[in-house]
């Protein structure tokens, strides 16, 4: 039931996923963070089968700190992407793989260009301009179609996101009340308000 | 639901006259809902030697990597790139490793092979999800799309092509099949391939 | 006494020294010189060859190259040459191991490997063989010339205990003392490969045994940035492009008719 949206404007990766735990019917918890900040540069938005997704979360992160650790630099984003794309290829031909569904925005200092990757628990990767999981995306996808600008600024982007937001409120019958917005850019990553 | 229709794409390649073609479909989707209009499924594995995987999505992304790796170690040890008639056979066997849980990826190989007296031939070939290889002198299809390219390919095709009417001919198959298929297209790409040069061509296509 | 610890890799001698790798480094220092030079805008390696003779078999070299099918000068990855001194057999199984381990990151992360990453990684070997039973230490020193993004152009030095170092200039095998006392006179800080590549004849034609250098005894290679796409690009010359680049630098055998008409 977890909705995620993200989409890349001029110079930043905004991501969006809803903040509610749920268990069968019930709604637990509704200030739950599903969204990961890998390295000063790397946001991951995570999504599935409930347990797969926060051990699978951690183990990339600890993973991505680890080689920073060993190797002194960060993983550039499109580097990150294969190396968690290759996990969950690995993990869908093994006996119990994880169910985890993945949003990756990233953003690099070196080249001043924001990335953003589609991944499921597959192994599929896409590069996109913008991408959604969840029955979200069966509303999202086609409203970002419309309104969706490469070189837009941080408030035209958060304007698009809320679009997405509105729209998935209005239509979806389980729709979730609450929103975590992130945002990663040249100054790095951060939490925005909408 | 059949896992080779999950993500949807197709590829087609023909053979020309001193040329050969292979084409495939921009569309990554997840069954109806569609995801990326970018993702490509024709990789260069030498200047020569062009492969095409329909199929699962993240078997295309594996298998590519797996035959650039294999590949780049071919060609430091024999210090040559490899011709497309071997590449097929290492296809196969990389395919048939894994007979009793495969790769969701039907191959197709375009390129154009090293004769003995050192002109090229055209070369095309596909297999299938383990690893059965077939040599075609004409045409050769895959994909979700794969019953739809055979009718028009039969219809379009014809000996001898030049390079730039294989082109047309390529494109208006690909083109035709996909409208025809709602797990294909969303744009498509083509390689014309001659002995000494590659042109890709990116086509747009009907967006519904 | 030494003599009870000579034959174990694997055991300090009372002294604390482990003997069975000194001697792979004395054996290294009597291997054909290797020399690196890192300079601003590319690395440059040379190697001296010490299999030679009319009567060798050299016709696969002449056309061939493409991941150096020479005597010590290898393509490790498109990013990465290396010049290896010592066992020439034991080098080329390193090869091999670092040709794997290159691919291997880049399946992972479809990303050139570092080449200080590349370095660990047959370091990681090598020390293994100075610690775990029964076994020999490579006799194996690497320069490894490469490119990253992160770090851009670099020089590593790799020795059979499994050290691994980063340098501007250097040189292993035989006569690398004289060699790294001319590259310490010499080097500049802000050279092009082109002044490099100059610095690197004119120390190899000094440190090597033979008068006049030749492609018979001499391997040599470039790595830059491929100035279109800006991705690195290794060159490892042919005979016939090393006896050009002699005669360019007046270092080549010299044509002893022209000389005679002179």
């Amino acid at each position: 039931m977890d909705i995620s949206f993200a989409l890349t404007g001029k110079g930043y990766v905004l991501i969006a996923a809803d903040t509610t735990a749920a268990r069968s019917i019930v709604k637990m918890k509704s200030d739950e963070d599903k969204i990961k900040v890998l390295s000063p540069h790397l946001l991951m938005a995570f999504s599935g089968e409930p347990g797969d997704t926060v051990q699978f979360a951690e183990y990339v992160e600890r993973n991505m700190r680890l080689y920073h650790i060993r190797h002194n630099h960060e993983l550039r984003p499109p580097a990150a992407a294969s190396w968690i794309r290759r996990s969950l290829a690995d993990s869908i031909r093994s006996r119990k793989p994880y169910a985890v569904n993945l949003l990756l925005g990233g953003y690099e200092p070196r080249e001043r260009t924001p990335h953003l990757y589609w991944i499921d628990y597959l192994g599929t990767l896409a590069t996109v301009p913008f991408g959604a999981h969840g029955y979200g995306a069966y509303f999202a996808l086609s409203l970002l179609d419309r309104y969706h600008d490469p070189e837009a600024t941080l408030e035209e982007g958060l304007a698009t996101l809320r679009r997405c937001i509105d729209e998935v409120s209005k239509r979806l019958v389980v729709s979730p009340g609450k929103y975590k917005v992130k945002i990663v850019d040249a100054d790095g990553v951060r939490e925005v308000e909408l | 639901m059949s896992i080779m229709e999950l993500n949807g794409g197709s590829v087609i390649a023909m053979v020309g006259k001193d040329c050969v073609a292979i084409a495939s479909d921009l569309r990554l989707g997840n069954q109806s809902l569609g995801i990326s209009s970018n993702f490509e499924k024709i990789f260069a594995m030498t200047d020569r030697v062009y492969v095409g995987l329909p199929g699962l999505a993240t078997d295309v992304l594996t298998l590519r990597e797996q035959f650039r790796y294999r590949l780049n170690m071919y060609t430091i040890k024999e210090e040559r790139e490899i011709e497309p008639e071997t590449f097929v056979h290492l296809v196969s066997s990389a395919l048939y490793e894994r007979r009793f849980g495969p790769y969701f990826i039907e191959p197709v190989v375009a390129g154009m092979q090293k004769q003995p007296n050192g002109s090229f031939k055209p070369f095309i070939a596909a297999t299938d999800l383990i690893g059965c290889i077939n040599f075609a002198k004409d045409f050769v299809v895959a994909g979700t799309a794969s019953t739809k390219l055979f009718g028009v390919a039969e219809g379009l095709w014809e000996p001898d092509l030049e390079p730039e009417d294989l082109f047309e001919t390529i494109a208006q198959t690909m083109l035709n099949s996909v409208d025809r298929d709602a797990f294909s297209g969303w744009g498509a790409v083509v390689h014309v391939i001659t002995k000494d040069k590659v042109i890709k061509r990116t086509l747009k296509g009907r967006m519904d | 006494m030494a003599r009870r610890y000579d034959s174990r890799t694997t055991i300090f001698s009372p002294e604390g020294r482990l003997y069975q790798i000194e001697y792979a480094m004395e054996a290294i220092s009597h291997a054909g010189t290797v020399l690196g030079v890192l300079a601003k805008d590319g690395v440059v390696l040379a190697a001296e060859k010490k299999v030679t003779g009319k009567l060798l078999d050299l016709s696969g070299v002449k056309d061939g190259g493409y991941g150096g099918s020479g005597e010590k000068i290898f393509l490790l990855n498109s990013n990465v040459v290396a010049g290896v001194a010592g066992i020439t057999a034991d080098a080329n199984s390193l090869v091999n191991y670092a040709r794997q381990a290159a691919q291997r990151h880049l399946f992972l992360y479809n990303e050139d490997i570092p080449v200080e990453l590349l370095a660990q990684r047959l370091c990681d070997l090598k020390q293994g063989y100075t610690q775990y039973g029964g076994l020999r230490p490579f006799g194996v020193s690497l320069l490894y010339a490469g490119y990253d993004p992160n770090y851009e152009f670099q020089l590593y030095h790799s020795d059979p205990s499994g050290n691994y170092s980063g340098w501007k200039a250097t040189c292993i095998g035989a006569n690398n003392g004289t060699a790294q006392s001319l590259l310490k006179q010499e080097f500049k800080e802000d050279m092009g490969v082109e002044e490099a590549i100059g610095l690197v004849l004119r120390v190899m034609s000094k440190t090597m045994d033979s008068t006049t250098l030749g492609s018979e005894k001499l391997e040599f290679s470039t790595l830059t940035l491929d100035p279109t796409t800006k991705q690195p690009k290794a060159k490892i010359y042919k005979p016939a492009e090393i006896d050009a680049l002699l005669q360019k630098h007046d270092l080549g055998k010299k044509d002893e008719d022209t000389e005679m008409r002179a």
